[in-house]
Order: C-alpha cells, then structure tokens, then sequence
C-alpha cells in the first residue's frame, strides 16, 4: 500500500505541473503585446527565409506555398536542399514555378562541414541571403498570411535578437501523427510556455527562428553549431547570454503531421529525449515525474491491479484528456483571435483526445530509452550526443563499437 | 520527366484514403500525373459478389458518380498542384485459383466496363473509349497478395491488345516483361499511404493526357523509379 501512496504522490505533484503548464500557456497565449507597440511605426525590415529541405514532409506544397503568400512588404525564400534527387527538390521547384512573383530561389548544394545535417543545410542558404534578418523555417510548418508581421514586431525590439513561436500539432490521420500532434499541443507547448513565463530560459525550437543577421554572427555564425544536435536550443541560449532578449511569440504556427506511423513518432521522442538528458542533465527526471499518467499506473504494474490501483489510474486519465482537450480548444481559440484562420489543416477532432493517456503511458517507456542509450540516428547517420548535445562520429571499429553494431543488425531484422 | 503513378485506390473501393485526401497526398509530394484506379470486380462469382456487398468495388450504378468526383478533383489537382489526374479503373477478374485470375487497368476510361465480359470484349470497349490497358502485377508477387497470371500465361493471345505491362508494382519488380521487351510501366498499387513510397515511372512528355497515352503506348522516354523519401 506504501508503494501506491508514495506514486499516487508523485501522481498529484504531476497533476500540479500539468496544471501550471496550462496555466503558462493560456498566459503565454493571451500574453500583452503592448511592449512592442512603441516601435510599430518602425518600417518592417527585408527578410531572407531559409528553409533546409530534406524529403516530403507531410503537407509539403502548403508549407512552402503559405511563405509565398505572405502579407509583408519585402522578403526573399531560400529552398536549401543537399543533393538533386531529394524528393522535395521537384515540390521547391513547382512552388517556384507557382509563384513567378516573388523572391525564391532553390540552392541545391552538397554541404559536409558539420555533422548536423540540418546545419549543414543551413549553410549554403545563409551564404545566399541578401537581407539583413534571418528567418529559419522547417519545412513541416504552414503559416498564415499575417505570420511574417506578427513575428516582425517583436524583432522591431533592438533589445530582442531572437524571435521564436509556439508550435501546434495539426493534420493527423493516422495513430503515429494523432500522438505526435497530442505531444505536441501538451507536453511540449507546455513546457515551452512553463519555461519561458515561469523560469524566464529561453527554449527555442528551431521550427521558426527570427533573427538579426548581426547578432548570429556575433555568437559564430552556423558553424559555431555545425556539430551540435540541439541547434535551435543552443542558439537561443547564446544570444540570452549575449545580454538580448529571446522571445516566445505569442502567434501559432501550424506543424503538420499526417501520415506518421508510430515507429517515426517513438523515433522523433527518443532523440528529442536524448538531446534533452544531455542538455538537462537532472532536470530531465522531472519530466517523469510530471508525467502523472505513467506513474498512476506504476502501481498497476509494480504492486498488483486492484480496484483502488485502477480507479486512481482511471481517474487521473480522465483528468488528463480532459486538460488536454482544454489546451486544444484555447489553442483553436486563440488562433481564430489572432488570424481570422483560412487554411484548411484541421484541429484535434475531441474524439481523439481519449488517446492522450494511451500517448503518455507510450512516452513514459520512451522516457527510459535516453539514460540506455546515448547515441542517435539522424537522417540517416549514427552519432553520439556529448555534453550540450555536441554530436561526434559513432566508431565503426573498437572495442565500444559493437553494441552499435548490434543494434543495427537487430533493427534491421526487424525492418 | 514526369513523376507517374498509374494505379492508384481510393475508398470507392479497397483503399484507405478518400479519394480527395489521395489527391492530396500526391499533390503535396510534387507528382505530374495520377490515374485514379478502382476495382470494377467481375460480380459473377462468390469472390466478386463478396466484394460488391462490401462496397470494395465500383459498379454500373455508382460508376458516374465516380467519374465525374475523380474529373472534379483532377480540376482542383490542376489548378492547385499543376498536377494531371487522369480517370480510370482496374478491371479485376478474380477466381479461386491464380492461372485464371487477371486485373487490367483501364486508363482514360470513358464509360464503364463490366468486369464480367470476356478479355477481348473488354479490350476492345477499352479500345474503342480510346483508353490505354496495362497488364498489372502480371507474375508471381513477393507479398501476401494472390498472384493474377492468367494475361502473362496466355501472352500470346491478348499483348497484342496491351499498351503497356507493369514491369514493376510497388515493391516488386517481373524482370520476365523486360525479357520479352513488352512496353512497361511502374506503379506503386496504392491503397494506402505508405505505399507512396514505392516503384514508379517517369515520361519524357508534355504533361496531357494524349502525350501521356502516346508516351506508353510507344514506349519512348520511359523510365521507372524506385521513389523513396
């Protein structure tokens, strides 16, 4: 009975977290702009938009194309793309050939400097740019019209030198997309707001990333991150420790996931996990622990499953889908607020929120795999993430070596 | 080149995807021409009377109503992706055993063709609507699906009314079309979405239905792609 009181416990304490989480979104969300209201006769700045490209994401052609029908003055695109015969590259090539209007160029350029292949994307594009503000974009996010001015505003600022956004999790019609946009309109918008309203760090995801051309240069440019999984996360943290502002927009960007199965979902959370045990170190425990799901059912699994186990378990399910589908619905609020939304990626359907808790329980395994393990597969190559996500070639030979060897073999059988 | 999938399901009848989202699907991965193919299952034996009480095939009745949906999305493909999509059909004759078992696709199809009537009756409609018929996944097959031989074993009576033969269907390739030089196609067999991913084939044409047509028929400036993300 100890063992079920000390989790139920932990349960609560996770229950607290999430509720802050909440909290720290619908604040984030209806977060006051007036601050940036003082430089909005300032005239808006050209922009060059950088877009690493690599394979079909999902929704590929409306991702590209909302960049094409921005509502700002002056703005070039950049498609960077490694080799000729990436799928994307005739998908970057039809978006140009629909727009003949405006600024797009294609850069096709095999770039090895460092080993984060997104970086090494980067390169060639960033070396293209003609303006003097830089917008990193993935190509699995589709905007509105009114995106480039929202984001512009808060840059405006020169004490902001970097200007990054909510993400939401949209699309969904298989079971890997519905967890991975479930995740990612819960845990992680959660804990992108709880840090940036509660603990003022700064956490950057690299799916929009605005920022001075000067300011990125000054922390070293993209090569200064060229061996470094966590890019985005890095970048930000230097520009904070430069003395400028890193801010969170209040704006939504759409992150669209379709067609996912859940070997691309349990992929995309073990490596983001991973980057976050090297970059968190202790304070990744408490991603566990906040997890309140999983450890209402640890006394199922660890004690014996009674009426009181799966009651409690039941019951904190329950409350779960019931924050998460209120998460959803101030998301979908906020941006018919904001944006008059015209595009045609649809929110979470409730009914699929009844697989919140399922998504969890998955994530809490998932949880275990970074402490086992400290290598990744990215895009194709196998690394091992060091101290502050810094990436170094996996040995294929020595006495280490091995393990790695196995694993692949093994994947592959199962492939 | 042209980036092609000729054989291609929706939920008119065994695919997963609606046919609007199949549109889609292809759309957004830079694709420059589709046929959209459903069974039209031949209804005269149980295994065909089966499929059409579970709805998994087009029939005369519905057949319009199919048609004019993969002709109004095939407007939208247009104007939105510049992508050609072109209405068709795959005439499924399927028996108990595999020898007797055949399914042929109908590309460009005007008006409908029951499955039922004999191989030259369809071929001819077929000719007749100016069509263009494949052969598809004519040898034995590596997955779980059940083989359709009965076109390959009696090659010598019906090529000669054959545009074209699928050299290769998703993740299978028949080196047997290659030996006997017949004109090929690729095709992924789509029913579900991760079956994008798969064997294709690529024309060196203008992007119009009789180009198209003319390309496959006379078997110049094809080629097959194996098309991976």
């Amino acid at each position: 009975m100890e063992l079920f009181y000390i989790f139920a416990g932990i349960t609560i304490f996770g229950l607290i977290a999430y509720g802050l989480q909440i909290w720290a979104v619908r604040s984030t969300l209806k977060k006051n702009n007036g601050a940036i209201l003082q430089h909005s006769n300032t005239p808006y700045p050209p922009i060059s938009i950088l877009k690493p490209l690599k394979g079909l994401d999902d929704n590929l052609f409306d991702n590209l194309a909302s960049f094409c029908t921005q509502d700002y003055p002056e703005y070039e695109i950049i498609f960077s793309l490694q080799d000729h015969n990436d799928p994307a590259f005739k998908v970057a090539r039809k978006i140009r050939d629909k727009y003949p209007e405006k600024n797009i160029s294609i850069i096709v350029e095999k770039c090895d400097t460092g080993l984060n292949p997104k970086v090494n994307n980067l390169i060639p594009a960033y070396k293209a740019s003609q303006h003097g503000y830089v917008l990193i974009s993935d190509s699995n996010v589709m905007v509105d019209k009114d995106y480039l001015k929202e984001i512009v505003k808060h840059i405006k600022d020169p004490d902001v030198g970097l200007v990054s956004n909510i993400i939401k999790g949209a699309g969904g019609n298989t079971i890997g997309s519905i967890f991975e946009n479930l995740h990612l309109n819960s845990f992680i918008i959660g804990s992108v707001c709880f840090l940036d309203r509660f603990l003022k760090m700064p956490c950057v995801i690299g799916k929009s990333m605005l920022m001075r051309k000067k300011d990125l240069e000054t922390i070293g440019g993209f090569k200064a991150v060229k061996d470094v999984l966590a890019e985005d996360y890095v970048i930000g943290e230097r520009i904070h420790k430069m003395g400028k502002k890193v801010v969170l927009s209040n704006y939504t960007i759409n992150n669209v996931n379709e067609y996912w199965g859940i070997r691309r979902f349990l992929n995309r959370h073990t490596r983001w996990g991973k980057l976050r045990w090297r970059l968190g170190g202790i304070k990744y425990f408490s991603e566990l622990l906040g997890n309140p799901v999983f450890m209402s059912c640890m006394p199922i699994l660890l004690w014996e499953p009674s009426r009181i186990t799966i009651s409690f378990a039941l019951l904190v399910g329950s409350v779960k889908v019931l924050g998460d589908y209120y998460l959803g619905t101030i998301i979908r609020k906020n941006e018919f607020e904001k944006t008059e939304s015209s595009h045609s990626i649809n929110s979470i359907p409730p009914f699929y929120y009844l697989l919140s808790p399922v998504k969890d329980l998955v994530i809490g395994f998932v949880w275990f795999v970074p402490i086992l393990s400290n290598t990744v597969v990215w895009r194709g190559n196998r690394y091992i993430i060091g101290k502050d996500s810094m990436l170094s070639p996996c040995p294929e030979t020595g006495m280490w070596s091995w393990r790695y060897r196995l694993v692949d073999a093994i994947k592959a059988r199962i492939a | 080149m042209l980036l092609c999938d000729f054989h291609i399901h929706t939920k008119y009848s065994d695919g997963s995807v609606e046919l609007r989202k199949t549109i889609d699907l292809y759309g957004q991965a830079g694709f420059d021409v589709i046929a959209i193919t459903d069974h039209v299952v031949n209804g005269d034996n149980s295994i065909g009377k089966l499929a059409h009480r579970f709805r998994l095939s087009v029939t005369a009745e519905n057949f319009d109503e199919y048609i004019s949906n993969v002709k109004y999305e095939a407007e939208r493909a247009w104007n939105k992706y510049e992508m050609l999509v072109v209405p068709g059909v795959e005439i499924s004759k399927n028996y108990i055993t595999p020898e007797k078992s055949a399914h042929i696709l109908i590309i460009d199809i005007k008006d409908f063709i029951p499955a039922c009537m004999n191989y030259e009756k369809i071929f001819l409609e077929a000719k007749q609507q100016d069509a263009l018929i494949v052969a598809c996944h004519p040898h034995h097959m590596s997955d779980m699906s059940r083989d359709t031989l009965f076109l390959w074993n009696n090659r010598d009576k019906y090529a000669k009314y054959i545009d074209a033969w699928e050299i290769a269907n998703r993740d299978d390739v028949f080196n047997v079309i290659s030996l006997k030089k017949y004109p090929y196609i690729a095709n992924s067999d789509f029913h579900k979405a991760r079956h994008l991913y798969s064997w294709k084939t690529l024309l060196n044409c203008k992007k119009d239905i009789e180009s198209v047509k003319h390309c496959i028929k006379h078997n110049k400036g094809v080629a097959i792609t194996l098309f991976r993300n």
